[in-house]
């Protein structure tokens, strides 16, 4: 089986991150958590079924080094084929990152393509469902288990509250993870290292369109919350709290 | 204008997100509910299109597409749901028009849209203009669902054939929640962890602390991912909602996925960032780091009780 994931970098928030009117510019990137759970599927996808995974880092030309790093973890995991997809420009539209890399993605023959569901800064569109409509593919997302069947891919996908659906799927397809089947493979920083040193990876230009239709007005912080925080040595703030949880009679 | 919005079914119910979603499109125009399924649609307070096509599935954006023709709303509402945004995302992209996740506030401006959109863990507000039609994710909880129930107005009822569409994805069946040990949507009090407690190894500590409180210990997303806690115990979204007195918040972020599942009556969260968004939600909010405090509050806490 042909398997592709897809993997980007999104701002790290245990980190600050400036909000300005205009943009947000994080302190540090991190691989998107929810992509290293369709790379780590993709891996287990290749384990159950045979085949290869092409991880397929998407950046812009200002994160076009921070995906280096996650990319060469997926190698150290398993993966066969490192890509860079850099983008012709940043935007915050799904959609047209989706038509960019369905240009790119159309004639690679893959079975199935992962990717994450929902990154943290998703605001206008959802990459896996329009990225299949733009490859006219069929797509499920909310993925945590993929199996094969008889050549079907045979999907579990979350439906909330801890219900859980099973679908059949036919290949080619696009698969949206939310948790990989298992926890995340651990990877040695040693391994890591050697991973960075050896990992080969091919760069492509993929020309992002320009559609109308959303703009970004401004970007602003939420109110703060009428509480008071409670700040100070651990044997104080114990204390209060032993208040507090009289007051709502835990105590 | 013509509002749609498109019903949350899940396992054949309509989900209280539909009212919400029905009762903030009333304010925006007339609007029409398309229910995918033959669930109950008696309260909701709008015309009704149901379909005829068993459980909500990916390819039934198809359905929309064929409504949206039909009917030629300015706006289109989802709920931002493991179901609903399978299909709103197909659904925009199929039809070239701009969406918005995220969602927690929609106005009318001008020849099209301003929506509001919670992004970044919950962190960032931001606010788009978008071209009328347009799409809306909404988050749940944003609208009261009251506005949205009465009784129903005028149903339509339409098959695929009449549709004509069919596809792809097949539905096989539900697969129920395991079994589990405790219910924590039961529990009065529930110790929740979260990437913030670090290690596994530190499990322990909020299983102590849940020990002295008399409770269960839950978990957000992360820590049930990697294996620290069993499924059963995930708060949010895709796992259960306390309901209980306490919510005792260890190290949680506060994301949207997370505080969905977060009813308890008081929330108490404990978080070495004060700009976390979880203190959006506590009654009580404490700035620290949870492996220096919770050992002195376990002590504390035994102290009271004498
Ligand atoms: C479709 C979908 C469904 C989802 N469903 C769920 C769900 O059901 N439940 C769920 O929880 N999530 C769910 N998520 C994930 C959700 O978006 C968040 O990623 C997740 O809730 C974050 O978990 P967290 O708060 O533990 O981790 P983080 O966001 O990483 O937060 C960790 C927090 O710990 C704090 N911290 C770090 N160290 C310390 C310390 N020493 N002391 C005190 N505080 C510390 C940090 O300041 C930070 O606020 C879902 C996501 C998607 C896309
Ligand atoms: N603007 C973007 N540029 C590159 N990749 C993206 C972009 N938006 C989303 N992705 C990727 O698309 C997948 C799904 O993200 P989302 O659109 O948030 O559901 C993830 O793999 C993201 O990292």
């Amino acid at each position: 089986m042909k398997i592709c994931a897809v993997l980007r970098v999104v701002p790290d928030l245990v980190e600050e991150i400036e909000i300005e009117e205009t943009e947000i510019v994080p302190f540090a990137y991190i691989a998107n958590e929810r992509d290293e759970h369709a790379v780590e599927e993709a891996l287990i996808l290749k384990e159950k079924a045979g085949g290869s995974v092409d991880v397929l880092g998407v950046v812009d030309e200002d994160t076009a080094s921070d995906v280096d790093e996650p990319l060469a973890m997926a190698y150290a995991k398993g993966a066969d084929n490192l890509i860079k997809a850099i983008l012709s420009r940043k935007t915050f539209r799904r959609y047209e990152v989706a038509k960019g890399l369905a240009e790119f993605l159309k004639d690679k023959g893959y079975d199935v393509i992962f990717t994450g569901i929902q990154a943290i800064d998703a605001f206008a569109g959802t990459l896996g469902g329009m990225l299949a409509r733009c490859m006219n593919l069929p797509y499920i997302g909310g993925v945590v288990e993929v199996d094969v069947q008889n050549g079907t891919l045979v999907v579990k996908k979350e439906l909330g509250g801890g219900l859980l659906g099973e679908y059949r799927v036919s290949t080619p397809a696009i698969l949206g993870v939310v948790s990989a089947e298992r926890p995340l493979k651990f990877v040695p920083f040693a391994k890591l290292k050697k991973a960075m040193k050896e990992a080969n990876i091919d760069e492509v230009d993929i020309e992002v369109p320009e559609i109308e239709g959303i703009d970004v007005l401004r970007y602003y912080e939420p109110p703060k919350p009428e509480i008071t925080l409670l700040e100070g040595d651990p044997e104080e703030l114990a204390e209060k709290l032993v208040e507090v949880l009289k007051e709502v009679s835990v105590l | 204008m013509n509002v749609l919005v498109f019903a949350e079914v899940v396992e054949n119910e309509i989900q209280e997100i539909t009212y919400e979603l029905v009762g903030k499109a009333k304010q925006l125009g007339d609007v029409t509910t398309l229910v995918v399924g033959n669930a109950d649609v008696s309260n909701i307070n709008s015309d009704v299109i149901q379909v005829d096509a068993g459980e909500p599935l990916p390819w039934h954006y198809k359905i929309v597409e064929k409504v949206f023709e039909k009917l030629k709303p300015s706006a289109i509402l989802f709920g931002n749901t493991l179901t609903s945004i399978d299909i709103a995302a197909q659904f925009a992209a199929q039809l070239d028009l701009p969406m918005a996740t995220m969602v927690t506030d929609i106005s009318a401006k001008d020849d099209g849209f301003v929506a509001t959109s919670l992004v970044y863990g919950g962190k960032v507000l931001v606010d788009l203009a978008l071209k009328s039609p347009a799409v809306f994710v909404v988050n749940r909880g944003s609208f009261p669902a009251e506005e949205g129930k009465g009784s129903v107005g005028n149903v339509e009822k339409l098959s695929l054939e009449e549709l004509g569409v069919s596809d792809g994805i097949e539905f096989v069946g539900y697969i129920k929640p395991e079994v589990e040990d405790v219910d924590i949507s039961k529990m009065d009090i529930v110790v929740s962890v979260g990437r913030g407690i670090g290690d596994e190894a530190n499990i322990e500590l909020a299983e102590e602390l849940a020990e002295v409180l008399g409770g269960v210990v839950a978990g957000s997303r992360p820590v049930i991912d990697s294996g620290w806690l069993p499924k059963t115990r995930q708060v949010g979204r895709s796992g259960k909602t306390v309901t209980g007195k306490l919510y005792l918040a260890l190290g949680i972020s506060g994301a949207t996925e997370h505080v969905e599942g977060v009813k308890a009556k008081n929330v108490i969260a404990i978080n070495i960032d004060r700009n976390a968004p979880i203190f959006r939600i506590s009654r009580c909010g404490v700035v620290a780091d949870v492996l220096e405090l919770v050992p002195v509050l376990i002590e504390k806490i035994r102290e009271a009780k004498g």
